[in-house]
């Protein structure tokens, strides 16, 4: 900052190291100030570290999430703690008090990444990351690209008698079975909220029978299925026997937009769904997509993106929104119902698949943060300083989320300033 | 065909009053359209209607038989994810084009509370003036029955007293009705072909009522909703119970005329005794049956809507008031031969008096109310047959 | 170098070859270390002062946020009076962060801001006025702004770019009845009709019952514009309040889709629940006269009916965002390569930035757009995106201060420093550096403007006289590394060099290693900071020393391009298209040496990619020279 204003070090803290949140740190760092990132997952990049592709351009989120990475490792102002979470925020502008809880990694910075000892590893988890849709070891490395790369240790899914395998496996020492939860304390001028969302829970939404039918997917799901990390390398199978999809349906708005569910319009997931009809068309040149939407919402230049999967002939397009899904009789193929609102016919489509474009639900919603301020439906709010960025704030894409965030370390350095 | 829109602001203020204020929160996902399940395919309802009336177009509207189609299942008002009910627009519409097609300003007051008074206002003094001038206030001046009972007709006796009464506020409503469904059927028949010139029905009139007295019999269609599932029973037992109380009726008035005044003793064979009939007269039982199960069936009512009300809403002063006229004639019915029997003058007495002035107040209004939706909802299903809407 | 996965991971375990590479790698990592020196920040005398474009809500915002963390700012604005079009507004939507109550449209206090910037001591206004040139480089632009038939020169750090837009020539629309009717207005006028309370026709005075808001007018149409101005479905809900003012008056906005993403459907929600505003989806085709002094609005495939009229007093077009780049460069930059920000027709002429992840990167250093000059957006989102060009303008002018670089090498103090004794004046450099860094002299001589440099190494890769080099990174470093390559004898061991980008291509090598995916042991990875520095001496030394191919691998290019210098690896292809020369100097086959454009998500294709280039190689047979 300028001469006037160098006299103490502005210190921030970011809460959620998403997109929002990374953004944040490198700005503010970049601009002077010090910068402490407290992440509840295992490693950085939040939602987006989980996307195949982002739309319009069609190009892989993981490259900005490295260039973000090398910044934040080229700058000695950043200090990063993963499986990290606020306990409580106390103080006021230019003095904040923040308790946070350190949960044991169990694997130490001499981790290599050399996978020897989750080959060793006996024990099996849910892998959150896919969505659930495969396992890891309890001794895993979160995806490829994690940042930082370092194994993590699921003591919640270790086995009692595997006799510390992955300990014993490792040959650097980078294993510490009795690591503890840690409790630290931040004094930080000013504190910015980047928390992010979390998919809608789809099973809240009957009429869509996410759950009970087979062959219906969220989103997200559809994200991993088509990323190269995914449970299937890439390839665009149907859950229920692997069958490769060539008739898919997007139900738009699922759970978004009514009040029974999320009130608010989640932004993204018109394009996001405009965006997957790409992985499976590209995947599968005969394949057939169909998509039923209330509006198609793709806002400013986005509108090309919109043109650009009309014009293909495989894609369609109905205004209606889905509010029945069957199982056909003696299959496992999936049958929509909608009105066509433009014909005025209830339309029942058969598909291989189903995907539900579920909405993103604020982090506020399921847990807020001692000190920080909500909304009704968990949106973050911001004061003079707690600032509130990204998808916590308001729904939004990527870009939106940068912009936003980078807004936020203004308003945040300023509050350092005491002005 | 080019349609020219002219949107009626007065006319969405209308549904608004009648019992429809969410409907401007209508976004036209189609969500309704999807769960309903007593809609046809082909242009189905409600979404359409929902258009329609933020849109102020009463022709289409008003002359529409889809609007009675709807059961008011209310699938779609606890699904609808703006909160716009449906449901319960539909209606108020339903309401409305009873009121259009009355050719009374007795249309208007049933609709509104300002005007309850004055309705019960009329069969009140028609009654008092029958018994005034006798002094029955005094309840020791009216007569006694031979075994000194309490006999009601002689309280208030059946001709010309009541028949006469009754009779007449029958007819009046008969008229009501046929010049109402009249101009509805040509409505409808106008609105077919969005022409408004009338269109050709290609149905079959007869297979088309008939069809629908099995479907009115069997309450098919009911059954389909799902939120509001056991509406279907409670509305079936009230229909059943309407169906007995309307043989009872007729029974009643064949023997009274035909037996006692004609002297048809061939009509006496179904019976024992005179006016007040034993319990064990078979038409008694009937009626008594008859009675139990509209209680049962008008309690079910009012406990299914008031347990629904969350997801479909909590009804209209319209729907309340029928569900309470019926209500209060059922209690007052079966009280005042449970207070005849006990013989408490000072309570039997009223207690008829009262039921006597709601039972007026549902057939002379019977056009105009809730009790209306009968008449017009059979119209309107003959009709969608008759006009080859899949049904 | 990173012996783990190059050598280890991606190698036959204990094979000779990965003895092989380890020792390669090692090698080649002393060269590294050895050729490289300590970096020295390039430090100028700079100015940190603020310079803001644009005095509508997006630069006075940027102006106040920037001016309160203690920053000298000039404000630019080209009308008479600050404000830009919120002056032009009767009201504006009210901010909520969930449920909007009522009233859902409020004073737009524009004066209230003009005011504070107008009384903030850190802030000079020049209202009347224009930017008429912009030398220099950040940190030391040499602004000159005219106004009033004055010229002035401000020294200037940094530039915010928020000259906003204008709205869509109506007189383009008049299928829609603009101009044949008075009764026909753009929403910008409508502004100022309902200014009086009840609306009435222009044409006759009459209370305007009946208003007729038609969406899209002009937007999402491939005659017109074929972006979404994402705020005119908002406004005209908001505007449809201002007809409610009015009890007894319609409003009816006839849309192909209500877009109001985020949270303004809470907006949408409240402001569609109004007896008289009325909604329908359809698709507009004409205005025309109905004969009794009102308009038909002609619609298709509406919601109310294939075809049909609406009939109505006053047609309101809900016209669309034209960003003022695309009539006026604005920046009037003096710049070799332009007055302007390029990519103007991929962004439609919007200021726009071509990364999904760095939304305020132009391709002019220390010149950052806001506001809906960078994208169509509504008042409040132009605030939030002020906020943050300012925290980048205030970067800019820091880093350059201290020497450092700005994004994307925003911790590097190294500077391109051209050995300018041996320049033969060839304007390579000048021509292909991405973002404008070199300008040239009276003579045709390069000159190197540091403060824009993104330190890319393209004019590093561009120059045949290989005279262009950073502390840390030259053409002699690399070049030795090849050197230095071990190259077996043996004929069916080939050796290949591949230049990886270190953005995305090195980084997907990487993640295949570490899935202990095996890479050809044929090839030895060197790491570019950008394929743009590619120099072809090395091809014509690496050949020269015997090795058999060599690989490019490169970010995407073409119009979504992923390389974080933009055009660097397309420029790295264009120059291959000229090593033939090279090559047949030598008598090799161009086929030796190729590139492939990879994402950073390739990480499973990149071992085949690599293999099929050996397999090539392989085919065409041993490089002659080996062994000489
Ligand atoms: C199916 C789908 C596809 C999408 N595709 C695209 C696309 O192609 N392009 C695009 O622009 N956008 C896309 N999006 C939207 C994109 O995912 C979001 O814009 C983006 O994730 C927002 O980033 P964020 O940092 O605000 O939130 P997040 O990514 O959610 O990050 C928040 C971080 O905070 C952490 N956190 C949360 N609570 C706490 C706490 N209490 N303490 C500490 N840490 C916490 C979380 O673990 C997480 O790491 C898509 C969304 C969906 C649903
Ligand atoms: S972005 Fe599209 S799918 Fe998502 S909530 Fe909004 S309108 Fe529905
Ligand atoms: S009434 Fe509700 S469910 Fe039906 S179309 Fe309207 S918003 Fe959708
Ligand atoms: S915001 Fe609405 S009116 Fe404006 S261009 Fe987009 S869709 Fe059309
Ligand atoms: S080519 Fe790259 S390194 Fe060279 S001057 Fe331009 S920006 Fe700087």
């Amino acid at each position: 900052m300028s001469e006037q204003s160098n006299k103490q070090p502005n210190r921030i803290l970011v809460i959620g190291g998403g997109f929002s949140g990374l953004t944040t740190a490198v700005d503010a760092a970049e601009t002077g100030a010090e910068v402490i990132v407290i992440e509840k997952n295992p490693y950085l990049g939040g939602r987006v570290a989980q996307l195949n592709k982002y739309f319009p351009k069609l190009c892989p989120p993981i490259c900005g999430l490295e260039l973000n990475f090398k910044r934040l490792k080229n700058s000695p102002l950043i200090s990063v703690y993963t499986m990290a979470e606020v306990e409580n925020v106390s103080g006021g502008p230019g003095d904040y008090t923040v308790a946070v809880k350190l949960a044991p990694r169990f694997v130490n910075d001499n981790c290599v990444a050399c996978n020897a000892c989750s080959e060793a590893c006996p024990a099996e988890r849910p892998n959150e990351y896919n969505l659930g849709m495969d396992t890891t070891k309890a001794a895993y490395l979160p995806f490829n690209q994690a940042f930082p790369q370092k194994y993590v240790i699921d003591s919640a899914h270790c086995k009692a008698d595997c006799g510390k395998a992955c300990q014993n496996a490792c040959k650097y020492e980078a294993i510490d079975l009795n690591m503890k939860q840690e409790s630290v304390t931040f004094k930080v001028s000013s504190i910015v909220v980047a928390t992010g969302w979390n998919p809608y829970d789809a099973k809240k939404i009957d009429t869509l029978s996410y759950g009970s039918v087979k062959n219906v997917i969220t989103n997200m799901m559809m994200e991993r299925l088509a990323s190269p990390s995914g449970p299937t390398g890439g390839k665009i199978v149907r859950p229920s026997d692997g069958k490769p999809v060539e008739n898919i349906v997007f139900v738009q708005c699922a759970g978004s937009r009514d009040e029974n569910h999320l009130p608010f319009c989640s932004y993204i997931c018109c394009l996001a769904s405009l965006k997957q009809t790409t992985y499976i068309r590209e995947q599968n040149p005969e394949s057939k997509a169909h998509i039923f939407y209330i509006d198609i919402r793709t806002p400013g230049r986005y509108e090309k993106f919109y043109w650009k999967v009309k014009d293909d002939p495989n894609v369609s397009f109905t205004k209606g929104k889905v509010a029945k899904i069957v199982q056909a009789e003696g299959s496992d193929d999936v049958i929509v119902e909608a009105e066509d609102m433009q014909t005025g016919k209830k339309v029942k489509v058969r598909a291989d698949m189903v995907v539900l474009a579920t909405g993103m639900q604020p982090a506020g919603a399921a847990q807020k943060i001692n000190g920080v301020n909500y909304t009704e439906e968990g949106f973050a709010l911001s004061n003079q300083g707690v600032i509130a960025a990204g998808c916590g704030r308001n729904p939004m894409d990527v870009a939106r989320s940068g912009q936003d965030a980078t807004s936020a370390v203004l308003k945040a350095i300023k509050t350092g300033l005491g002005r | 065909m080019e349609q020219i829109i002219k949107p009626d602001l007065n006319f969405v203020n209308d549904i608004i009053a009648s019992g429809g204020e969410s409907l401007k929160k209508c976004y036209q996902c189609s969500t309704c359209t999807v769960v309903c399940n007593v809609t046809p395919d082909e242009k189905p309802f409600p979404r359409k209607e929902m258009l329609y009336a933020q849109w102020g177009m009463k022709d289409k509207l008003i002359g529409n038989p889809d609007v009675w189609l709807c059961h008011q299942c209310s699938d779609c008002t606890a699904y609808c994810p703006r909160g716009a009910k449906p449901g319960e627009v539909l209606g108020a519409i339903r309401k409305m084009t009873i009121s259009e097609y009355s050719p009374t300003p007795f249309a208007k007051m049933a609709g509104d509370p300002k005007y309850l008074l004055v309705l019960f206002a009329i069969p009140v003094l028609l009654f008092l003036s029958y018994i005034v001038p006798k002094g029955y206030l005094d309840f020791s001046q009216i007569p006694r029955g031979e075994d000194g009972g309490i006999v009601y007709a002689k309280f208030m006796p059946v001709f010309p007293q009541i028949d006469v009464t009754f009779g007449l506020a029958a007819l009046f409503a008969l008229a009501c009705f046929v010049v109402g469904i009249k101009k509805y059927w040509s409505a409808m028949s106008a609105q077919l072909d969005g022409s408004g010139a009338g269109a050709q029905l290609k149905g079959n009139l007869i297979g088309s009522v008939t069809a629908t007295i099995i479907e009115i019999l069997t309450h098919k269609r009911f059954q389909k909703c799902n939120v509001t599932k056991d509406r279907s029973t409670a509305h079936l037992l009230v229909f059943y119970a309407f169906a007995g109380l309307a043989i009872t009726t007729t029974w009643a008035i064949i023997y009274l005329y035909g037996n006692e005044f004609l002297g048809i003793t061939a009509f006496s064979l179904f019976h024992f005794g005179e006016s007040p009939y034993p319990l064990y007269d078979p038409m008694k039982i009937l009626g008594n049956a008859s009675a139990l199960t509209l209680l049962i069936g008008i309690t079910l009512v009012t406990l299914n809507r008031m347990k629904n009300a969350e997801k479909a809403g909590k009804g209209s002063y319209y729907d309340w008031l029928f569900i309470s006229v019926i209500f209060v004639i059922v209690a007052t019915g079966i009280l005042s031969e449970v207070l005849r029997l006990a013989d408490i003058a000072v309570l039997a007495y009223p207690v008829y008096f009262i039921h006597l002035v709601f039972i007026f107040f549902l057939f002379a209004y019977a056009p105009f109310s809730k009790m209306a939706h009968m008449v017009y909802r059979a119209a309107a299903m003959v009709f969608a047959r008759h006009s080859d809407r899949e049904v | 170098m990173s012996l783990r996965e190059l050598a280890v991971w991606s190698q036959e375990p204990k094979s000779d070859e990965a003895q092989l590479a380890a020792e390669d790698y090692i090698k080649m990592g002393v060269i590294k270390a050895q050729k490289g020196d300590i970096p020295e920040p390039y430090v100028m005398e700079t100015d940190k002062t603020i310079l803001v474009i644009g005095g509508g809500i997006a630069g006075m915002t940027a102006a106040l946020q920037s001016a309160q963390s203690g920053y000298q700012v000039v404000l630019v604005e080209k009308e008479d009076r600050l404000g830009g079009f919120v002056n032009k507004l009767y009201k504006k939507v009210p901010a909520a962060a969930g449920e909007y109550k009522k009233p859902l449209i409020v004073d737009t206090d524009i004066d209230k801001t003009i005011k504070e910037v107008e009384g903030n001591p850190n802030i000079k206004v020049f209202k009347s006025a224009k930017v008429e040139k912009t030398e220099g480089q950040p940190g030391q632009f040499d602004v000159t702004i005219a106004s009033n038939g004055n010229s002035e020169v401000v020294k200037i750090g940094s530039i915010i770019l928020a000259a906003g837009w204008r709205p869509y020539d109506a007189n383009k629309l008049e299928h829609l009845g603009y101009g044949k009717s008075k009764d026909v207005v753009t929403n910008i006028e409508f502004e100022d009709l309902a200014r009086n309370g009840i609306i009435k026709r222009p044409s006759d005075g009459k209370d305007a019952t009946r208003v007729a808001f038609i969406q899209c007018a002009g937007q999402r149409d491939p005659n017109h514009l074929s972006y979404c101005s994402a705020m005119c479905c908002t406004t005209s809900l908001k505007q449809a309040q201002y007809v409610r003012q009015n009890p007894d008056a319609t409003a009816m906005i006839l849309y192909k889709d209500i877009r109001t993403p985020g949270n303004l459907e809470y907006y949408y929600k409240a402001a569609q629940n109004d007896p008289g505003v009325m909604l329908t989806k359809g698709d507009v085709t004409a205005v025309t006269q109905s004969g009794n002094g009102s308009l038909f609005v002609e619609m298709e495939n509406s919601l109310l009916g294939e075809k049909v009229k609406v009939e109505a007093d006053l047609v309101v077009l809900a016209t669309g965002v034209v960003p003022a780049t695309v009539d006026d460069p604005i920046l009037n930059l003096k710049y070799r390569q332009g007055p302007g920000l390029p990519d103007l027709e991929l962004f439609d002429g919007f200021a726009d930035s071509n990364f999904i992840c760095f939304q305020y990167e132009t391709r002019r250093t220390g010149v950052y757009a806001a506001g809906c000059i960078r994208q169509p957006m509504s008042m409040s989102d132009a605030q939030e995106d002020a906020t943050g060009a300012a925290l980048k303008a205030i970067q800019a002018a820091e880093h350059v201060a201290k020497g450092v670089a700005v994004h994307p090498r925003a911790w590097d103090v190294t500077w391109p420093d051209p050995f300018m004794q041996r320049c033969t004046s060839c304007k390579r450099c000048t021509e292909e550096c991405p973002f404008g860094a070199i300008d040239e002299d009276e003579k045709g001589t390069p000159f190197y403007k540091p403060g824009r440099c993104r330190r890319c190494a393209t004019c590093m890769g561009a120059c045949p006289e290989r005279i262009v080099s950073f502390k840390d990174y030259h053409v002699d470093m690399i070049g030795s590394m090849m050197k230095n390559v071990s190259v077996p004898d043996d004929e069916d061991k080939p050796r290949i060099i591949v230049l990886a980008c270190e953005n995305d291509a090195y980084p997907a090598i990487d993640t295949a290693a570490l899935k202990h995916a095996k890479i050809d042991p044929a090839v030895r990875i060197i790491q570019l900071r950008c394929l743009g520095s590619t120099n072809l001496v090395w091809i014509a030394d690496a050949f020269s020393r015997g090795i058999d191919g060599m690989l490019l691998l490169g970010c995407k290019f073409g119009e979504n391009y992923q390389c974080h210098f933009a055009k660097g690896s397309e420029l790295a292809d264009y120059r291959l298209g000229k090593v033939q020369e090279t090559l047949d100097r030598l008598q090799l086959e161009a086929e030796r040496v190729g590139l492939i454009q990879v994402a950073i998500d390739e990480y499973n294709n990149i071992p085949a990619i690599i293999q099929k280039f050996v397999e090539r190689v392989k085919e065409i047979g041993p490089n002659p020279f080996k062994g000489f």
